[in-house]
């Protein structure tokens, strides 16, 4: 093996996981045709530690560099849970501002042992916001149910019965202690949202989302979840007033720990492709 | 956040704006300090994710409890840092982890010197243990400064070549796991990988770039698409 090709496998090992480790471990016929070049090349040689401490220097960096869109998520997670602060400065910058209507006061104790990896004030504020949401569907639903009760009591009973189910779920999934949660975001339309909790050991999931619009006849909103560049679909979006949610089991967040996304997505009803751009989506 | 700031610029006064309601307020304090926040975060607990949600808490802290922070009483990074250190520490203890040793270099905020680090660090409660410094402050400076060089040229390389680093560093994939995530041809994830890493030992000066002893190495362009 020359100069080029032992410079080659040096730095292509370099940004493998323990590969510079591998490499010197000579258990391969690559990894020994390069040591035994090494062991008559000081350049090399040289080059190898060079590239060693290079290698932990870049990638100590840019492990400590956050995700670019930890910005935007950080300010909707304010937006969503932060306390109601002062209103004109707020304007257009999200529907209702800051804390719109879904938004609760948060106080902050002060840092203490906490109940499960998730935190109990952080579940808390996520289950307040989730009902919150639900508590002013359930009011809208009553309101129609009142102005047309002959015609939609069944439907809207069932619609209830589905909120109830959506609030006792969201209960169920936050009191696990590796409960997640996650901000959704809209790239192009700032008045809709959304709130998802998950829990790796259970695999149930609950989403919540406003200002979706009830989709065009022959389409509906059909919730993903992408791992490994693959997207598994996951189910529909109900609607209820300005609520859409949708609860249920998920395997392909069972054990999860990151590297995932959660989406929702219009598509054709009659169709299975889940694969168009996404109105919504945060990452597990 | 679509709202112009045209106010204060020091971090007091900011505050003060965020305390009013300035979304705009928030968003410039994310950005002077948002880094550092999720870089001291990720040191203690070595998860990007939970860096990540330490972040979040932390600025939602900050929104919701804005007039408890009185400039006299020390600066926005310190009080930021302290609030970013405790959520690391509740989430390590929940999970029943010890947080990782640090260097007190690597604690201190961008305006504290060591001796103020530790006083700050004794006066929270949060020393667990003592440890040897493994830098000075010239050191450490120069460490920062390599560690921004990298960021700059990690930002400013092209697309599929910053994909490539953040895979594998980030998420720690091989090369054929990363050809597998993104459905490119393994020879191409390595020409792209051997361009980046290229260029950023390039961006670090001549201690850690490529020997000049030695020719550099040509990358095939022939397996690029």
């Amino acid at each position: 093996m020359d100069h080029d090709a032992t410079r080659e496998q040096m730095e292509l090992a370099a940004l493998e996981p323990a590969g510079i480790e591998r490499l010197m471990a000579g258990d391969t016929p690559t990894a020994q045709a390069v040591a035994a070049h090494l062991t008559g090349c000081p350049a090399c040689t040289g080059e190898l530690a060079r590239l060693e401490r290079a290698s932990k220097l870049i990638g100590a960096a840019v492990r400590e560099t956050p995700p670019a869109d930890l910005r935007e998520r950080t300010l909707a997670t304010v937006r969503a849970l932060g306390r109601t602060r002062g209103v004109p400065a707020l304007a257009g910058a999200a529907p209702g501002g800051l804390a719109s209507e879904v938004a609760v006061p948060m106080p902050i104790p002060a840092a203490g042992p906490m109940r499960s990896p998730r935190g109990r004030r952080v579940a808390v504020g996520w289950i307040a916001a989730i009902a919150a949401a639900v508590v002013l569907s359930v009011a809208t639903t009553s309101l129609v149910v009142g102005w047309r009760v002959d015609r939609s009591l069944a439907a809207q009973t069932e619609t209830i019965g589905a909120l109830q189910e959506v609030t006792t779920g969201t209960l169920r999934v936050t009191s696990e202690p590796d409960a997640r949660h996650v901000v959704l975001t809209a790239a192009s339309n700032p008045n809709l949202n959304g709130t998802l909790v998950f829990s790796p050991s259970t695999s149930e999931l609950v989403v919540v989302t406003t200002g979706l619009t009830l989709p065009p006849s022959g389409q509906e909103y059909r919730c993903w979840v992408e791992r490994a560049g693959e997207r598994e679909r996951v189910g529909k979006m109900f609607f209820s007033g300005d609520l859409a949610y949708w609860i249920g089991p998920v395997s392909a967040v069972s054990g999860l720990s990151g590297g995932a996304r959660f989406g929702v997505s219009l598509v054709d009803a009659a169709g299975a492709a889940t694969d168009t751009a996404p109105i919504l989506a945060g990452g597990l | 956040m679509t709202e112009r700031h045209q106010g204060a610029t020091d971090d007091a006064g900011l505050v003060r704006e965020l305390a009013a309601g300035s979304e705009a307020a928030l968003g410039i304090l994310y950005d002077r300090y948002g880094d550092a926040v999720f870089a001291a975060a990720y040191r203690l607990t070595s998860d990007r994710g939970v860096a990540e949600e330490v972040v979040q808490e932390t600025f939602l802290t900050l929104w919701n409890r804005a007039e408890l922070f009185d400039a006299r009483m020390g600066s926005l990074a310190a009080w930021l840092h302290t609030i970013g250190r405790n959520r690391a520490v509740d989430r390590l203890r929940a999970a029943g982890r010890r947080p990782q040793l640090v260097a007190l270099s690597s604690s201190a905020v961008p305006d504290e010197n060591e001796t103020q680090a530790l006083e700050r660090a004794v006066a929270g409660g949060t020393v667990m243990a003592g440890a040897v410094q493994p830098l000075g402050p010239e050191e450490a400076a120069a460490a920062a400064d390599l560690r921004d060089a990298i960021r700059t040229a990690v930002a400013a390389m092209p697309d599929a070549e910053r994909t490539v680093i953040l895979l594998a560093y980030q998420e720690e994939l091989s090369q054929t796991e990363i050809a597998e995530r993104l459905a490119w041809p393994l020879g191409t994830v390595k020409t792209r990988t051997r361009r980046a890493l290229l260029r950023l030992r390039e961006a670090l000066g001549a201690e850690f770039g490529p020997s000049a002893e030695l020719d550099a190495v040509p990358v095939r362009t022939g397996q690029d698409r």
